[in-house]
């Protein structure tokens, strides 16, 4: 299990001169199950279009983008779909939380989406761990971002995965809080053998990468 | 739970009310289609079922009409008797071969008496309603057997026996009285016993075997003439206008009577175009409806809808899922609707067997392959919508 990055350029990055120097855009590059990746890189060089690049959800580049040896520009809905269930996981850096269903709804739905592998009771676990229990059954929309945040964190633990992608998964957490989350994700990165791939501003210790890249 | 999470998330924005007023006019468009099939297939039924006392399948003797033009040459050629036989209408032809001989009948009871002269014609068995298996004849048989129209009888009780003072004959009297019959030829005249053997309704004719009239002829010495100017016509479906048309179009003539099922038919047929055009129409509408609606559902949720896809919803579980919302209130329009049909078709059923009609008590299979067949097309429709929608 591995993404390949070969020659990659967004269309709409394509001019900045910040991509002839990007440790990323333009480069090959593959990341390997297991890996834990850090990309970090101050605001709009790009942070969020990789993301999007690799989960699937954009096409406007050139180069390209392989998964287990395919392109995913090519690949077609129920693939995507296949991959995004079963072999990738994301937190989105805007969190993309269904603001009327609660908290618990908004983690059950990634839970049931394809056959469970999390039972019901760990969802209070979890919550637990990441002080969000009590307002699980609270409408997403009105959490505070932080507590959104921790909620878009557990719902993308809910799924079985070999990539977990986070987009600055911790920028409305308090230190603390990002530690407790930080060593939730990577118990279950090791419980799946799963890699991680993490963009953020700066530089962090929060887990133990093998790659740390600028973008 | 999925279930549950996406009905909470894709909601019907677009009202119940709207959704059920689409969903009546469904049942309506799929009741009126049905009906229209179940009225035509119940007609048919009638045409071809032997159990109806008052089944239309029936005889016509046919003719040509006879004015000043054709006086004296009434004669059906082969060309046009062939030509009757190929018509869809018909299905058998048979001649019916007039005596050329003359002839008379008298009592041999002085309680009774009458005397009169007489003709007979004859037709193949096949197209006499009256069963007798000793409706045959040879110059060795003890009478001649005769098929007397009903009406002669009635003519006879109800009018000849009153102004003559001679007594009521019911049919099985008439049965047991036997008459003297004379045919007159080449070396005299000759008598025969003559008994009336059945009283019929079907062929307005006095019939005699064919044997007797071939015997007769042969003793009369009349000009060898096999021209043909009656023939009978065996058809399942008197209703059918294209024998009017036929008639008209040859200069024929029948008892009209017997064609006033095509005044009827016409009535049916326009009651039943009507219905199932308005069943068509109404059902056309109604798809229509339907997509809109199921375009309106998916619009209103789109936002939803490209979430769940983008946390990696397959658009093929989306459309399952929204197939199973629309489609089994579709089903219930559809299973309504043929319901309604089958109660009426029931209620239908009791109502004609009171007057001596039978028809099935059940829908028939065709209109129960088009519940299918509609079935099948809304679910394909539903489908198509759904997936256009959430592919766009």
């Amino acid at each position: 299990m591995h993404f390949k990055l070969n020659n990659v350029i967004p269309a709409i990055l394509a001019d900045r001169p910040s991509v002839r120097i990007s440790g990323i855009w333009g480069q090959a590059i593959e990341w390997k199950k297991g890996d834990f990746i850090k990309i970090t890189a101050p605001s709009g060089t790009g942070k969020t279009t990789l993301v999007h690049l690799l989960y699937g959800l954009r096409k406007d580049y050139s180069g390209e983008v392989l998964y287990e040896g395919k392109n995913i520009q090519l690949i077609d809905s129920s693939e995507l779909s296949n991959l995004r269930q079963l072999h990738w996981s994301i937190v989105f850096q805007d969190l993309r939380l269904f603001p009327n269903l609660t908290a618990r709804e908004n983690i059950e739905l990634k839970r049931v989406l394809q056959n469970p592998i999390v039972r019901v009771e760990q969802i209070e676990e979890m919550a637990s761990q990441l002080g969000i229990l009590s307002i699980l059954d609270q409408q997403a929309m009105h959490c505070s971002y932080g507590e959104q945040q921790r909620v878009s964190i557990l719902r993308a633990l809910m799924q079985p995965f070999d990539f977990i992608i986070l987009d600055e998964p911790f920028s409305h957490l308090d230190n603390a809080n990002k530690k407790i989350a930080a060593a939730l994700i990577e118990a279950e990165c090791k419980k799946r053998s799963a890699g991680l791939i993490i963009t953020d501003l700066d530089k962090d210790e929060h887990f133990d990468y093998q790659v740390s890249l600028n973008l | 739970m999925l279930n549950h999470l996406l009905k909470k998330l894709i909601r019907n924005h677009s009202g119940i009310i709207r959704m059920i007023t689409s969903r009546i006019g469904l049942g309506i468009a799929v009741f009126l289609l049905l009906t229209a099939i179940q009225i035509q297939s119940n007609y048919h039924f009638l045409l071809n079922s032997s159990n109806n006392k008052d089944s239309i399948a029936d005889f016509l003797v046919i003719n040509k009409i006879l004015d000043n033009n054709n006086l004296s040459n009434t004669k059906l050629d082969q060309d046009l008797i062939n030509e009757i036989a190929k018509q869809p209408f018909t299905e058998s032809v048979g001649i019916l071969t007039p005596s050329r001989f003359k002839a008379s009948i008298q009592s041999i009871s002085d309680r009774f008496p009458f005397y009169t002269d007489i003709s007979f014609e004859s037709v193949p068995s096949d197209f006499i309603d009256v069963k007798n298996d000793q409706f045959s004849w040879d110059p060795n048989a003890a009478y001649v057997p005769v098929i007397v129209p009903n009406m002669f009888l009635d003519i006879y009780n109800f009018q000849f026996s009153i102004s003559q003072n001679l007594p009521q004959l019911t049919p099985a009297i008439v049965k047991m009285i036997v008459f003297k019959l004379t045919v007159y030829g080449k070396n005299g005249p000759i008598s025969f016993n003559a008994k009336i053997v059945g009283l019929s309704d079907r062929i307005s004719s006095m019939l005699v075997p064919v044997e007797f009239i071939r015997w007769g002829n042969n003793y009369a010495e009349t000009k060898s003439n096999n021209e043909v100017s009656r023939l009978v016509l065996k058809t399942n479906d008197p209703s059918n206008a294209a024998i009017v048309s036929f008639l008209k179009k040859y200069n024929l003539s029948t008892n009209t009577e017997k064609l006033r099922y095509s005044k009827y038919r016409k009535v049916i047929d326009a009651v039943v175009a009507i219905a199932g055009l308005t069943g068509i129409l109404m059902l056309v509408f109604a798809l229509i409806i339907f997509t809109l609606f199921i375009q309106l559902t998916i619009s209103n949720c789109k936002q939803e809808i490209i979430l769940l896809i983008t946390l990696g919803a397959a658009p093929k579980q989306l459309s399952k899922f929204l197939l199973r919302q629309f489609y089994p209130g579709n089903l219930l329009s559809i299973g309504s609707a043929t319901l309604l049909l089958i109660l009426l078709q029931y209620g239908l059923k009791i109502f004609l067997e009171k007057q001596l009609i039978f028809i099935p008590s059940a829908i028939s299979w065709i209109t129960l392959i088009t519940v299918g067949a509609l079935s099948f097309l809304l679910w394909i429709v539903t489908k198509k919508a759904i997936q256009k929608h959430i592919n766009a």
